[in-house]
Formats: C-alpha cells, structure tokens, sequence
C-alpha cells in the first residue's frame, strides 16, 4: 500500500518569500509570503495533487520543490537527505532524480532546436552515453510518450499542443527520476487533447514507478490523477487528504467552497449540488489577514477565528484541517 | 428572433492559401435567451461572434452569408451604422479584460464615456449611472471603485468592471467569449451568477462562448457545438447533455473526468488532434478521429439538418 511507502520528498515548515520594491518605491520594501510554513510529504509511488486558487502559492511551491528557487525557511528532504540549503553543484547530481514538466510547452521549449536535440540535452549533461546510445535513448523515448520515430528532427512549431507537451514529458523522463512535479501539464490543451496526456502521465507512472506532485486548477483532472491532495490557500495548506475522501466531504469550508464552484455537466436538470459563492477576493499575500487567513471569507468564521491562526492537524487518520471547525464525520 | 444567422462562411486569405474558419454556420437567438457555444480552439466559435459584431477587419477576410439584428442586415452595413449598434445595443465581453480596459483611465471615467458616446447625458449623470452599475455587479465598494485604475483591481473585478461597461447601454444582445476562463472557479461561479441575474433583470439575449461543457450546462438554454468551423450538434441543454448524439460531442463528454462517482482507470480520450483550416478533409472534418465513421463521411460533408436537436452525423441520420 502506497501510505506505508517510505517518503521520497518532504518539507517540514518551508517558507517562501519574495522581497519586492526597493527603499525608494512608494511603500519601501515588502515581502511576499508566497509560500508559508509548508509541510507536506510526498510518499514513493504516489501522485499529490495541489489545489487552490491563482497565487495561493503552488506554482512557487512547486519550483521550490525542484530547487528552482532558493528556499527562504524550513527544511526540503529528498529520501531523508536536506537538500534545501544545497549549493547548486552539489544539487546537481539530484537534478536527474527531481524533474520538472511546466504548462506551456511552447515557452518551455527552445524555438531554434530540433525537438530530438531537446530531449537529448539531458543525456548529454548528466550521463556519459555516446552520441549512439543517446540517439537509441531518444528513440525509446518518443516512442514511450506516443510520438512518431521521424520527429526528431521537426522543430517545437511543428507539433500541436498536445505533442509539445509530450516532447516536454520526454524530455522529464529521459533520464529516470524519481519524482516529477506537474506544474499545469494540461491546463493549456484543448479538451479532447487533455485526456490522452492524463493518460499518458498515468501509463508512465506505472511503467517507470514514478511519484508525481501534480498541479492543476482544474479539480476535476487533479480527481482523476491525484492519490492525495493538498488544497492551498494564500500560501499555506488548509487541508490535505486522500484524494477520495478529500472530494467527497470536504472538511475545510475554503475546500468545500472551492469543490462546489466547479461547474460540472449535469444530466439531471436542477440538480442537487449546492453551491457556496465566496464573497470578496483572495486577499493579498503582501498583508495576509491576521488568524485565519480565510476568515474575511468563510461563511462560519466566529471571533476566534479572527485572531487565533488554526494549525493543520491530524484530524482523522490521514486528515490533515486548518480549522477551528472542521466538518468532519 | 432578436438574431438570426444564415449561413455565415468567413474566410481568410493567407500565404498558405485559403484558411475556412466559418464554413457554413446558421443560428437563431430569441430575446432572454442564453446559447451557449462549445468548441476548442480553431473550432470558429470565436470568429462566428466577431463576425456577427461586425469587428473583423481584416482585408483578407472574405465574409458571406446574412446576419440579421432585429430583422436588419448587418453584413455589408457601413461602419458608422455598426458603431452605432455596437457597445449600445450589441455589448461584448472578452476573455481578457485587461485588454478590453485602457490602463491609463480610471475605471469610473471608461465606463462613463461608454455611456455617453451612446445617449445624450450629462457627465455627472453618467457618474451617477456607473455607480449604480457598479454596484450592481457587485463591487463591495462602487463609489471607491470609481476612481481605481484597471491595474489596481484584482481580475474578477476587472470582468466585473467589463460587464458593468457592457451593461450600461442595457444591452439586447451580449456577446461574451470566454469571460471566465482566464478566471478561477470561484469568481467563475460569481460571473456566471451575474450573468443569469442580467438575463433576468433585462431580458437581453447572450451568447455565451466556452470551451468548458460544465459551464455550457450550467448556463445555457440552448447550446452548439462547433467543430473546425461548422456546426456539428445544436438543441436544447437538456436535449445535448442527456442525449448527446455527434460523436464528438459523446467522445468530448467522455473525455472529461468527472468530479464525483467512480473514476475511471483510463479516460475515454479522443485520438489525434483537431485538423488544420487550411487541409480540411473532404468529407466529415471529425472523420479522422471518428470511432463510428465508414464510407460516405469520407467523401461528403453531413448537413446538420433543420431539426431543433440536430447532429451533423451520417450514422445519425441512418439511425
């Protein structure tokens, strides 16, 4: 079973911050809490969806889980090992273990290389094949994320979306990581398109073992891919859960508003969904309100959620809530 | 019929050669109703609604068949006429409204000019009236909002600031394409709110442009699916979503995963991707992704018919 697997990434209190402005601007220098005092750990084998709303902090969780950015607090263990404060050459020989896919392939494809070139970059800086054994690699590779042998050599304008993602997957996979964290693989494909990549992601998983941490505003393929799920909110995590469980009672009235507001094909006319409509705005990161930070939201905030911050606790087994008054069975 | 739409062809010229993004489109849309309009990207749903405003420019555009407002023809109707129509009885929204704002107004002075470059008030009457409608798109604070600038608002505010301006002439007919997508689905679940609360309060008629089925199903009376530039499937939203009958609009339900009940191991997707404009297939443009298709869908594109739950199907007509 997937919750006794040995954890292979894991943040204890990670924080994030970005300073913006400088003494001379309007309001001097600020900070962005973009990421604030996340542990979240990510088991071997298993696919963790993160949610939330745009700028609650999952992209900049994401790329701080690869390393992309420094990390501000806090511990990043991958298989035990604190790697957050690693230099970047001793990070290095983990880059091939810790992979990236990012949403729009367009931009994170070189115009001016040859797709088989793109996928075999990574060959060419972390192992020591001959141009030979790359190239039967490369082979392997399209053929292991569907696309045609005569590829190689087109360029990234060539392809569709949908095939410029795959190249992007190749090119994640081609040197066997273990974890690869989905930053929006498919928000930027059409949606007759998305299915084959959620397919694809979950063939590879099972052929190559892969863990993924898979990030998505679309609730309904986080559903799909997703053994357990971290919702966000302003940068910090109000709720995580098996995925089943998460979806179909929401604890955290931030998770049950957002669940509800998905707007899904109903066959029955009416209906029975009720739906929760936030009032206001995700307030900004650059002054979080002091407790909860949802609470000039939520539709159940008392006092004391005004004032005292609720921890994320284990509620149930495998629930974690950050709330003074979880719904919970 | 506040709009009645014919069969619209809208193509442009190009290097490549002849690019079809509208073969053959014929719609009508009575007073107070949503259509919704489905399709991906390519599918024409966006250049059919360009066409019908009258905003496609482009000297390499060739535009024919008739689009009636109100009994009037508006293809080949001069501009001045148009602008005339357009932002008072004809209102937009776009995707992006960021675009659809000028950075260096506030958002009270955008809107208030709107409304007097249409009717014959006074400034400070105008003022009065974007309060009102600012309000009325729910802005917690529509007397401050008046003199934000675009970039202070958040985007949910600034569509909000977009459908306030549209609705300031009391529109008959809104046109919004996209307006939620760049949005998250909380503040969706607002706008689409707004939306059917406009509908109701003015009766005016929207078209409403999405390639998401969910919002389609939550909004519209009546809904169409495009496909590489024609219609494949039109009737009622109960009509569509309880018994789909193009195989692309089975194929493109199947492929969503659903939010609740049982997952499925592998999702239905649909092979391939959609063909490009300038190298239509001869026949049925889905053909080629097609689980059902046989001879004739080689060699001759399906009418969709005249029936109000239509497909553009050989296997359906033959069933």
């Amino acid at each position: 079973m997937i919750d006794n697997n040995e954890p292979v990434l894991e943040t204890r209190s990670l924080s994030k911050r970005f300073s913006i402005g400088t003494r001379f601007s309007a309001e001097g220098r600020r900070t962005v809490h973009a990421v604030d005092n996340v542990s979240l750990t990510v088991r071997r084998g298993e696919t963790v969806g993160l949610v939330g709303e745009s700028g609650c902090g999952k992209s900049t969780l994401a790329r701080c889980l690869v390393r992309l950015y420094d990390i501000t607090d806090g511990e990043l263990l991958f298989e035990g090992d604190d790697i957050a404060s690693k230099s970047l050459s001793e990070l290095r020989p983990l880059r091939r273990r810790l992979q990236m896919v990012f949403q729009d392939p367009s931009a994170s494809l070189n115009p001016r290389r040859r797709v088989g070139d793109l996928v075999a970059e990574p060959l060419r800086i972390h192992t020591k094949l001959s141009s030979a054994e790359i190239k039967k690699r490369v082979a392997e590779l399209f053929d292991l994320v569907g696309l045609l042998p005569d590829h190689v050599m087109r360029y990234p304008h060539e392809f569709s979306g949908g095939q410029r993602q795959r190249v992007g997957i190749a090119r994640a996979i081609a040197l066997n990581p273990d974890v690869v964290v989905l930053d929006e693989p498919v928000s930027a494909l059409d949606v007759s398109v998305q299915a084959q990549i959620v397919n694809l992601l979950a063939d590879l998983q099972e052929k190559l073992k892969l863990t993924y941490v898979f990030i998505a505003h679309d609730l309904s393929v986080v559903r799909q891919v997703s053994t357990r799920i971290a919702v966000m909110y302003l940068g910090s995590i109000v709720e995580e859960g098996p995925a089943e469980e998460v979806f179909t009672t929401p604890a955290h009235p931030y998770s049950q508003a957002l669940i509800s507001a998905v707007p899904i094909v109903e066959t029955t006319p009416g209906g029975t969904r009720k739906r929760i409509i936030l009032s206001g705005d995700v307030p900004s990161p650059l002054k979080p309100p002091a407790g909860c930070r949802f609470h000039p939201r939520c539709p159940i905030a008392v006092e004391r959620c005004r004032t005292e911050r609720p921890e994320l606790k284990e509620r149930q087994p495998g629930r974690k809530v950050a709330c003074h008054f979880p719904t919970l069975a | 019929m506040i709009l009645s739409v014919r069969d619209l062809r809208v193509s442009f010229r190009t290097e490549d050669g002849l690019v079809r993004a509208i073969d053959g489109v014929s719609f009508d849309l009575a007073e107070g109703e949503i259509l919704g309009v489905v399709g991906e990207s390519g599918s024409g749903k966006t250049v059919s609604l360009l066409a019908v405003m009258g905003l496609i420019t482009d000297p390499n555009a060739i535009i024919e068949g008739s689009i009636r407002y109100k009994g009037r023809e508006l293809v080949g109707l001069p501009a001045r006429e148009l602008r005339r129509l357009r932002g008072n009885e004809i209102a937009m929204i776009f995707q992006d409204p960021m675009t659809a704002l000028t950075p260096v107004y506030t958002i009270g002075w955008q809107i208030a000019e709107q409304i007097r470059a249409h009717q014959n008030i006074s400034k400070s009457k105008a003022l009065e009236r974007v309060e009102q409608l600012l309000a009325e798109v729910n802005f917690p604070n529509p007397h401050e909002a008046m003199s934000r600038y675009p970039h202070q608002l958040s985007g949910g505010m600034r569509q909000r600031a977009v459908i306030a301006m549209a609705l300031s002439c009391n529109p008959a007919l809104l046109v919004a394409d996209e307006p939620t997508t760049a949005l998250d689905v909380t503040v969706q679940a607002g706008i689409l709110d707004l939306v059917r609360k406009l509908r109701s309060t003015h009766n005016s008629a929207v078209v409403f442009i999405t390639h998401d089925m969910g919002v389609v199903s939550e909004l519209a009376d009546r809904v169409m699916v495009m496909y590489a530039g024609r219609v494949v499937e039109r009737g009622s939203r109960s009509e569509l979503f309880s018994d789909p009958q193009h195989p692309y609009t089975r194929a493109l339900l199947g492929s969503i995963p659903p939010l609740t009940g049982e997952k499925p191991r592998r999702l239905p997707a649909i092979p391939g991707s959609p063909p490009s404009l300038l190298r239509l297939p001869q026949g049925c443009a889905f053909g080629p992704r097609c689980p059902v298709r046989y001879e004739p869908c080689v060699a001759t594109k399906p009418d969709l018919g005249t029936a109000t739950h239509a497909a553009a199907c050989f296997r359906v007509a033959q069933a």
